[in-house]
């Protein structure tokens, strides 16, 4: 049901590296609900990295900012890892769950 | 009436745990997954949060299924909000947040020291004990007073299991099931007492003074045959136990109380539970201890503690549902222990909402 696309481009000069990533869920409501249990964590190093996220059309949106390539791939490989978690247990405990 | 029924989970360190228990505390299901590394190595958090990871979610399918319960049936979620690392600690919290979501379940936020001493008082009895709480990240001496567990006493630098684990380490024991048992068992064979500082700093200890002296001594007396691994963990143990025995007794004439409850880890070491139970009978109290099933990090543990606070009115907002490294024992509000008269739990129920 994910489809992970990332690509990476450096533009702005402060926040010279940055990054996106969309996950269609094909649903609104699952969506919402990963973007509802992520949002939750701010990202440790504001200073460094930002975070920004929307859902929109069954699609969760991620956009990543930093100011150094380490910082960008140590919030992305994070978040990614726990994005995966929260949508293997709607997966598992979400409609129709058979124990 | 239907008895309360909270689902639990628990993933500070190298345990994650998910456990199904009642508000009388009975443990319907309370299965858990250790990470295990090998000798000479300890565990990271990086590592340690996708070991937890994988196993998460296997272990709720079989919490509910040994309890036999679905998810319909159960009251609130609880997770361990800290204190611990911080990777493993955001995989409870993700997975809680899911699942609040999914099956419309609130939220409990729970301190993970008190989840130990709220089970180790349900499974021994022990009704007002002062309290050690001995693990791999904690060590302390805490009683209960005025809606507060207090710590009376502490150690000022490393926890006494993380001491004993990078002993260990030295020694490259094997961590299956754990590096405390392994030294346990080979402290049983030491015959030689080998002197070690001794740091208790009033109601305080410290432990990595003892640790940077036995990693010194230990390599330089193994190779000159002077002692054996056997001594050293012999030597190590009763200096430690006896620094933790003695904060203890102190703690105990402090607070007029005669019993000891020990919770955590390294709770379930027999031999530290021998030294208490003797430093306790000589004062006319007892001593209660539980084993490994309870001791060491469980689900079960924090699902209890967080229906004990869901009872009185506690709830945890999905935005207020986060992890923290650093999270005191006295900083949790112990409603559940305050005096329950019936005209006032209408009050401490608005109270907490």
């Amino acid at each position: 049901m994910a489809a992970p696309v990332a690509d990476t481009a450096g533009t702005q000069p402060q926040w010279e590296f940055n990054c996106d990533l969309e996950v269609d869920y094909e649903s609104e409501k699952n969506a919402s609900m990963v973007y509802a249990a992520l949002a939750v964590d701010k990202e440790l190093q504001p200073d460094k990295v930002k975070r920004q996220m929307e859902v929109s059309n069954g699609k969760l949106i991620v956009h990543f900012e930093a100011v150094e390539a380490r910082f960008l791939r140590a919030s992305f490989s994070a978040f990614v890892d726990v994005l995966t978690l929260a949508t293997k247990t709607i997966e598992e405990f979400g409609q129709g769950m058979e124990l | 009436m239907k008895k309360m029924i909270a689902l639990g989970f628990e993933g500070s360190a190298n345990k994650i745990g998910v456990g199904v228990v009642t508000l009388d505390g009975t443990i319907l299901s309370n299965p858990r997954h250790t990470y295990i590394t090998p000798p000479g190595q300890g565990f990271l958090p990086r590592e340690t949060a996708q070991h937890h990871l994988q196993h998460i979610l296997p272990l709720i399918k079989s919490a509910l299924k040994t309890a036999q319960i679905t998810p319909d049936e159960i009251d609130c979620l609880c997770y361990t909000k800290g204190p611990g690392m911080g990777a493993p600690l955001q995989v409870s919290a993700i997975v809680v947040r899911i699942l609040s979501q999914l099956w419309k379940k609130p939220i409990v936020a729970v301190n993970h020291c008190v989840a130990h001493i709220e089970m180790g008082r349900i499974v021994t009895g022990a009704d007002d004990p002062v309290v050690l709480y001995v693990s791999g990240g904690n060590t302390q001496v805490i009683a209960y007073s005025e809606g507060r567990y207090r710590i009376f006493g502490e150690t000022i630098d490393i926890a006494v299991g993380n001491c004993l684990d990078r002993f260990a380490r030295v020694l490259t024991l094997s961590n299956d099931p754990s590096p405390g048992y392994n030294i346990e068992q080979l402290a049983k064979k030491g015959e030689q007492f080998i002197d070690l500082p001794y740091v208790v700093k009033g109601m305080d200890v410290s432990f990595s003074g003892i640790l940077s002296y036995i990693e010194a001594t230990a390599v330089e007396k193994l190779k000159n045959d002077e002692c054996t691994p056997a001594d050293l963990c012999y030597s190590l143990q009763e200096t430690v136990y006896a620094m933790l025995v003695e904060i203890t007794e102190r703690a105990m004439a402090h607070c007029d109380t005669k019993d000891v409850l020990i919770v955590g880890g390294v709770g379930c070491n027999e031999r530290l539970q021998e030294m208490m139970r003797t430093m306790c009978s000589e004062r006319g109290g007892r001593l209660f201890a539980t084993d490994d099933r309870y001791c060491i990090d469980n689900g079960a543990m924090i699902a209890y503690t967080g229906l004990l606070a869901y009872a009185h009115g506690t709830v945890t907002p999905m935005e207020e549902s986060t992890f923290t490294q650093r999270f005191r024992t006295d900083e949790v509000h112990a409603i559940w222990r305050e005096k329950k008269e019936p005209s006032n739990m209408n009050d401490l129920i608005q109270e907490s909402s």
